[in-house]
């Protein structure tokens, strides 16, 4: 009964405007496959959130993003450019918040290093370097790489927010901060918004932070989308049903929707499918299931839902 | 005005900020003309996608209930009359939630309503009265 109807989550947003894209993207470290054929697409002005496990490629996605890392296949566009090509104007473009979290060169300060940052991006508003550098209480004397892993994230979070760059692409960027300093920069960022048109590629672990600032999510496994789409359709195409059932009961015979997960008792049982609600409650409603609740999930539960769906199928 | 989310509710978050708003005007902690929060101030308090305030401040502009103001900001419209719509509205919204916790439990609308007056009256044999039920 689990292969009810094996419709996949949707992958195409259609045809955009989008910041950035990639088509058939694909890189390998020695035999592994960081990325097997990846099509990404950022709409222009969404706050994108990429979610998977550990090695599921996001960090290489978002290197070969900036032309950091040379793939073998595929096309990368970011704001109608070939980081391939321009690497150099493309990165000017975009707010980075690297994996790793050191920067600049030992011997150099965090001012002198701001003052780099100033010089090489046109549109840096010192202004706002300013006010951001209050906020995070950063301390210019410091020398780079004497700073503990959250004082480097909040200089590098200044680095990649004060020239207001029309795209922002952050790999984890709360990692190593304490709970109000992230609290801080969820509030940073939802001003930043509010004030610079801009585009946000996150990946991060931590997706209950930043899900209420997230418009549309992508679910990576194995350098692969299991799905990209928006937020508001993921909440209301993906969701759990409860319902009480019969002794023995056998199951419906069809769903109209693809069961992700199933779990549950003799007589109360929990599905999680991807489908649409009204048909899914109707189909189970005449096989015989009392259905109590249907709820969305997070975009933490779905993620879950789906990785550790594609692990059960691999296995 | 403060403005209250969960995110452990199921609700969208836009139409958690509506509701909140419409419950700022029941209890008159909302009048009108009163001025709310700008999409920044709201969106950075909240942690949330300025979107989400603004989609909440258009649709309760569809509404009647606010007014945008240009270069001024967004305002309690000034003909609301809280008790005439949003009153029975939000009752209504409130209605919805406890039906649907009442089904989840397995309980009918008739439980419910006895439930509530019984709780509403006092009546002893409520939950939190543990000392009349497992004392004697």
């Amino acid at each position: 009964m689990t292969d009810i109807a094996n419709a996949a989550l949707p992958i195409n947003l259609g045809s955009g405007p989008f910041a950035v894209t990639t088509q058939g993207l694909a890189k390998r470290f020695g035999s592994v496959r960081a990325l097997d054929g990846l099509d990404l697409q950022v709409p222009e002005g969404a706050v994108y959130v990429l979610v998977g496990p550990n090695g599921a490629g996001k960090s290489t996605l978002i290197r070969a993003l900036m032309g950091l890392v040379r793939y073998e296949t595929g096309t990368v566009s970011i704001l109608g450019r070939d980081p391939a090509d321009q690497g150099a104007e493309v990165r000017a473009d975009i707010g980075y918040v690297p994996e790793d979290y050191r920067f600049g060169y030992a011997w150099m300060t965090v001012g002198r290093w701001l003052e780099h940052q100033a010089v090489y991006h046109p549109s840096w508003d010192a202004e706002y370097a300013r006010e951001l550098g209050k906020r995070y209480e950063i301390d210019p004397g410091r020398k780079c790489h004497t700073l503990s892993k959250g004082q480097s994230r909040r200089v590098q979070l200044v680095t990649a927010l004060a020239h207001r760059p029309p795209l922002l692409l952050l790999d984890e960027p709360t990692d190593g901060l304490d709970h109000v300093v992230r609290d801080e920069t969820l509030s940073i960022l939802s001003e930043h918004l509010a004030d610079s048109p801009t585009t946000v590629v996150i990946s991060t672990h931590r997706v209950y932070e930043v899900e209420p600032l997230v418009d549309h999510v992508g679910v990576l496994s194995e350098g692969r989308l299991l799905g990209q789409l928006p937020r508001d359709e993921l909440r209301g195409s993906l969701l759990r049903y409860w319902a009480d059932v019969p002794e023995g009961w056998s199951g419906p015979g069809e769903l109209g929707g693809r069961v992700v997960k199933r779990s549950g008792a003799a007589r109360a049982i929990e599905w999680t499918v991807w489908g649409d609600r009204d048909a899914v409650t109707r189909g189970l409603s005449e096989a015989g299931a009392a259905v109590r609740e249907v709820a969305p999930l997070s975009v933490d539960e779905a993620a879950v839902a789906l990785l550790s769906e594609t692990g059960r199928k691999a296995s | 005005m403060k403005i209250r989310l969960s995110h452990a509710d199921g609700r969208p978050l836009y139409i958690q900020i509506m509701d909140e708003v419409r419950s700022g005007l029941v209890r008159g902690t909302l009048r009108p003309e009163d001025p709310l929060p700008s999409v920044r101030e709201l969106s950075s308090s909240l942690r949330v996608n300025p979107r989400t305030v603004s989609q909440a401040y258009a649709a309760l502009e569809r509404d009647g209930v606010v007014r945008v103001r240009h270069g001024k900001g967004t305002f309690v419209a000034p003909g609301v009359r809280p008790d005439e719509r949003e009153r029975p509205r939000l009752a209504r919204e409130v209605a919805r939630r406890a039906l649907a916790d009442a089904s989840r439990n397995g309980l009918a609308l008739a439980d419910l309503m006895t439930a509530l007056r019984e709780v509403e009256g006092g009546d002893p044999h409520r939950d939190g009265d543990g000392s009349k039920e497992g004392g004697q």
